[in-house]
């Protein structure tokens, strides 16, 4: 194997090329969004059929913008899909089986995403690695979304609660979507919250004894997330006019795959919201475009979409790691 | 034997680049047998890397290495320790997980028995003479975490001296020792250079270099500035060198400081009293320290000193009161610290202070950041306003405030971490250790700092293992001894030696390891709770359900457990590398529809058996090395990497596929993993053949002690020559055969190939390895706790179904099972803070 270490020593000790060669690295995912749009754009005779076809991307792209967040302190959610399949089944219940009013069975549901997420945050405090710790309560949660109405699906909402599902005749996860970024950016790079994700991302020990209240940060970021979850559980539900027990199995992939593909670092301590949002981008126009196009050809099958997914999500995920070893 | 006349090692004219810096300029140095050589040189000098190239941790990039008269290259470390070359290096790099004994065997290659395997007996029994060496009594067996690094140190010299070196590389190996433990360490040295070896000596302690070295090398720059004997120089000429400018310019001790003030008694700002630790560190503490006085701490490793630092500092649990400006203060944790006044210092510069990839305006505004927000936004300019001028008044040479802080040389981070305090006006400043490892340039400028701060006003303790530091920058010396205060000195008025003997431990050495050895077995046998637990749960719950339930057929358990026991090992063994694979379940897949591809061949069932499950094992393998080959050449993280290839191989699968389910496998093929004539189980046979070969591969073979190794500190591996490049395609090979190996049973099993086959299983198969007890940060694991994992599992399964419950919440009975097994393995070894 002395090739490969001849290969991956070479990567380490590449001479610098500066900035002109950084800003060339960097340029890699806007190429790709742009070959992927036009791919997109040539296809769609409906451009109001694509708003349709972009809300799941749109629901992985609001959980990125928070796990952009937990990602940069070092930590993982790998139970986000399991707590809005939870939270969606917990509304249903509240609403079907208790008698509450839906608006109340959806605030119902946003507790229960705090506390799921809260659980997240007290076993990642309590020293527990974040992969393991959420490993474990993304079975966990997914059980008990099974549990609670005997894996069966609930459906049947208010018409009011369904009309609810669009605002000004756009679905109402693209407003969520804009909301959440725009807090996130500003928690992360603007504000004293965000000082404190990047240090302990580098260096949890060294922010530790810079007394940066390290406990605080995690218990906040993952109730965050626990409540955005619930956020997309309650539209969910309001769109499909269903809370499903086995939903968004793999989400948390997608929204790993995004915030990777954006170009933050999986171990922390660098990275951006906004490229979470490019991550996304790249990705979701890739997939639905490809989605369009294999209506066309025959050959271009679910499995190549995979494959191509795949292969975009290492490839990018590469460049990003040279474009930064060269700055 | 080799002349006394030439010399026994002998480098010439090295060079070494890193990009952009020249390291070493063609530097020349010979060391003779019986020889005590000094190299000095402030930091950056080009010491560590001309050690690093002696060692074999690093090429040069042109010149030549003479060993005993011969040209030699060495391609790892171990190849010049075989050889007789033995480094110490300054701070020991240990395998914290390992035993005492594997460590100090790891370093010359693991001894083998004929069988090839690992040769135990002969590492416990060589650990054991080596540790009777040093006269004290540590349990070989023990983690090599519990050592403390004067015990890590002194093993090292103890098995140079052992293994008859005949080259000894010590890099300030002084720095963590107490003053007697350093005398044993001289004693040593003589010893080894009465034999005949040659000693290069590495130190910043003029005092020890002056004692104990026959000649000096001075290295500036990265380049050779003069060779001398010690008798043809004095220490102002050796600094003159090292700096390059005359000596008086440089330090600023009392006694060259006019300015320097008496120190006034003013009012008390900082007083502790009745300070004890929870776990009894340090007791009783009472202290005082007055406004503008320094405090110097002294006292051997050990003594409670940091621990006492970092009690006050909030950093862990502690009894007593403190006061700042004679209010009292509750401190919790490091914010009510921060908000009384209190700033500390830590002793470790970069696991403790600094956030290295960060730029420098982050890591030195990160304590202060509410004043330098606008509003509720942080402001970027005010940061970098603040960070120029603490940094301007510490005189730290950076290029810009957005420069990633790692890129600053030692002495300069140590003012960033130092100037981040400042910012916060602290009213007490305890400094920890502040100038270890800092150049003699430097060292004298945070002393001169530190002046200045008193004539502010502030309080500052100044804690340190160098005698010399405090007598010279303390206006009082407290001495710290087992936990509690010795005695207070008047250090113009006392000498150095009486305060020296007071910090001597009065219980013996021998007692307190011997109390040591004590507490560690009880941990040693702590470790091993961990399998004796989850065979009790087995036991009992079986036996129960064996007992309890009609038609319960252990048989039936062992076959459904086998597949996960097997899935537990893939995941296991990447694991314990400090790898992870998420693709399990893709690459079961894969093999699975590989071998069905196979045995959908017009040819005969005898044939294609085979060769169907060959091609299942050979897509597994191929599938794992692939990712850890994308891992290694990408530079990726192998979550990154394997969140990529399990959608790709998924894709892969879907495609051989061609979207239906393949049906119809030849019914011998199905005979294999249970054969219903017979009631022969292959699948348990094969389990039980796996599970033996990984077990004698990962506990008696070296090459799976080196991925225990590389798991438990990568860089200390790295010293050993030991790479990712070179372990992670077998631990991801062999995770990859084993899922091959489960994909092949699984469809012998299922009789027919379903895309979604597998689909999830890479979080059970961790799963079961986490609950067996394999450590998710690598290089803790046994084999038996992961097979233990896997039937604990499937019995939870079992009796959920046996009350009734339905086969749906395997899901919830993984994710408690998870918790539980972590909080229990947490619970056992103490909560973290």
């Amino acid at each position: 194997m002395s090739w490969l270490e001849r290969v991956s020593a070479g990567a380490e000790t590449a001479p610098s090329g500066g900035r002109s060669k950084r800003r060339v690295f960097g340029l890699l995912p806007w190429v790709l969004l742009a070959l992927a749009l036009l791919l997109v754009v040539s296809q769609v005779r409906r451009p109001a059929l694509l708003v349709e076809v972009w809300v799941p991307w749109i629901e992985v792209g609001i959980l990125a913008f928070v796990m952009t967040a937990i990602i940069l302190t070092g930590g993982i959610d790998l139970s986000v899909g399991s707590m809005v399949a939870l939270t969606g089944m917990v509304q249903a219940v509240l609403w079907q089986d208790w008698g509450w009013s839906i608006e109340a069975a959806a605030g119902g549901a946003l507790l229960a995403g705090a506390m799921a997420g809260g659980v997240n945050g007290f076993l990642v405090i309590a020293g527990l690695s974040p992969l393991v710790a959420t490993l474990a309560t993304m079975a966990l949660y997914r059980g008990l979304a099974i549990t609670v109405a005997g894996g069966d699906r609930i459906t049947g909402f208010p018409q009011s609660f369904l009309d609810m599902g669009r605002l000004l005749g756009i679905p109402s996860q693209f407003w969520l979507a804009g909301l959440v970024l725009v807090g996130m950016v500003v928690l992360v790079h603007h504000s004293r919250f965000g000082r404190w994700c990047f240090a302990m991302g580098d260096n949890r020990q060294a922010a530790r004894f810079a007394a940066v209240p390290v406990n605080k940060v995690e218990g906040v970021l993952y109730t965050i997330n626990g409540l955005v979850a619930a956020s997309v559980a309650v539209l969910g539900a309001m769109r499909h006019d269903a809370s499903i027990p086995d939903a968004h199995i793999g989400t948390e992939l997608q929204v790993i795959a995004c915030v990777v593909v954006g170009g933050t670092l999986i171990t922390g301590g660098r990275g951006s919201v906004l490229r979470s949002l490019l991550g996304l981008a790249v990705i979701s126009h890739l997939d639905v475009g490809l989605q369009f196009l294999s209506s066309r050809l025959v050959w271009l099958t679910a499995e190549s979409r995979l494959i191509a997914i795949g292969i975009l999500l290492i490839l990018v995920a590469v460049w990003n790691q040279r474009s930064q070893k060269e700055s | 034997m080799e002349n006394d006349d030439n010399p026994i090692l002998q480098a010439v004219n090295i060079r070494r680049t890193y990009p952009g810096v020249v390291a070493l300029g063609g530097v020349s140095l010979e060391l003779n047998p019986g020889e005590v050589h000094a190299l000095v040189g402030e930091n950056g000098a080009g010491k560590s890397t001309l050690i690093k190239i002696i060692c074999g941790a690093l090429a040069p990039d042109s010149g030549e290495l003479f060993f005993q008269g011969r040209a030699v290259a060495w391609p790892n470390p171990v190849a010049a320790r075989t050889r007789g070359i033995v480094t110490v290096h300054q701070e020991p790099e240990l395998f914290p997980t390992l035993s005492v004994a594997e460590n100090m065997a790891m370093a010359s290659g693991l001894p083998l028995r004929g069988s090839g395997l690992v040769d135990w007996k002969r590492v416990n029994r060589q650990a054991r003479e080596t540790v009777r060496q040093i006269g004290e009594r540590i349990d070989v067996r023990q983690p090599a975490s519990r050592l403390s690094v004067a015990h890590r140190q002194m093993i090292q010299v103890a098995a140079a001296i052992l293994q008859n070196a005949r080259v000894v590389v010590l890099d300030e190996p002084t720095s963590a020792l107490s003053e007697e433990e350093a005398r044993w360490l001289f004693q040593q040295i003589e010893r080894l250079k009465a034999g005949g070896a040659g000693i290069l000596y590495i130190s910043h302690r003029q005092e020890e270099i002056f004692r104990l070295s026959d000649r000096i090398t001075v290295l500036r720059d990265g380049l050779r500035v003069w060779t001398r004997a010690r008798q043809a120089v004095g220490p102002e000429e050796t600094i003159e060198a090292m700096v390059g400018r005359p000596a008086s310019t440089v330090g600023a001790s009392r006694s060259s400081q006019p300015d320097s003030p008496t120190p006034k008694e003013g009012p008390v700002r900082l007083q502790v009293s009745g300070f004890t630790d929870r776990i009894g560190r340090f007791r009783q503490i009472d202290l005082e320290v007055g406004s503008g006085e320094i405090v110097g701490i002294y006292g051997l490793v050990g003594a409670g000193r940091s621990e006492f630092a970092r009690g006050v500092f909030g950093l862990r649990p502690a009894d007593g009161l403190v006061r700042i400006d004679g209010n009292p203060c509750e401190i919790r944790r490091p914010r009510e610290a921060l908000q009384a006044g209190i700033a500390y210092v830590p002793e470790d510069r970069l696991s403790q202070g600094l956030c290295l990839g960060l730029p420098v305006r982050s890591n030195a505004v990160l304590s202060t950041l509410r004043r330098w927000t606008r509003g509720l936004l942080a402001s970027r300019t005010r940061e970098q306003q603040a960070t120029r001028q603490v940094a301007g008044r510490l005189a730290v040479r950076y290029r810009s405030t957005e420069q990633p802080v790692q890129q600053l040389s030692g002495g300069n981070q140590q003012k960033v971490v130092l100037g981040r305090w400042l910012l916060a006006q602290p009213k007490v400043l305890i400094l920890d250790e502040p100038t270890r490892g800092v150049d003699v340039g430097a060292k004298a400028e945070i002393h001169r700092h530190l002046r200045l701060l008193a004539g502010e006003g502030c309080a500052i303790l100044l804690i340190s293992s160098e005698l010399p530091e405090v007598m010279e920058h303390a206006d009082r010396v407290v001495v710290f001894r087992e936990g509690e205060i010795a005695g207070e000195f008047d250090p113009r008025q006392t000498g150095p030696a009486r305060v020296a003997a007071v910090a001597l431990p009065r219980q013996s050495t021998e007692e307190l390891s011997a109390a040591e050895a004590r507490s560690a077995g009880s941990r040693a046998r702590g470790r091993s709770f961990n399998e004796l637990a989850l065979l009790l749960c087995v036991a009992g719950l079986g036996l129960w359900l064996t007992v309890s339930t009609e038609g319960f057929s252990l048989l039936n358990l062992l076959t459904h457990a086998s597949l996960w026991a097997i899935l537990g090992l893939a995941a296991a063994s990447v694991i314990i590398g400090r790898g992870i694979d998420i693709s399990i379940g893709s690459m079961v897949a894969l093999s699975a529809a590989s071998a069905a591809m196979v045995l959908k061949l017009p040819y005969s069932a005898e044939i294609l058996i085979p060769v169907a499950i060959l091609a299942g094992l050979l897509a597994g393998t191929a599938a794992g090395v692939l990712n850890s080959v994308l891992a290694l050449l990408g530079g990726l993280h192998p979550i990154v990497v394997t969140l990529g290839t399990l959608t790709i191989y998924r894709g892969l699968v879907i495609a051989m596929l061609g979207g239906k389910p393949m049906t119809g496998l030849p019914p011998e093929f199905g005979r294999l993993a249970i054969d219903p004539a017979t009631g022969f189980r292959g699948s348990v046979a094969v389990a039980v053949l796996v599970v033996l070969l990984v077990y004698l591969w990962m506990a008696h073979t070296r090459s799976g002690r080196q991925v225990y190794a590389l798991g438990s500190s990568p860089r200390a591996a790295g010293l050993l020559g030991l790479s990712r490049a070179r372990l992670w395609p077998v631990t991801f090979g062999l995770g990859g055969l084993l899922a091959g190996v489960a994909g092949v049973l699984q469809l012998s099993m299922g009789q027919q190939m379903q895309a979604r086959l597998g689909a999830g299983w890479e979080l059970s198969a961790i799963a079961v390895a986490v609950i067996g007890g394999v450590g998710i940060t690598g290089g803790r694991g046994t084999v038996l706790g992961v097979v233990l994992g896997a039937l604990l599992l499937r019995l939870v399964n079992s009796a959920l179904v046996r009350w009734g419950v339905s086969d749906q919440q395997t899901d919830l009975v993984v994710g408690s099972l998870i918790l539980a097994a972590l909080l229990l393995d947490l619970a056992w070894r103490g909560w973290k803070r």
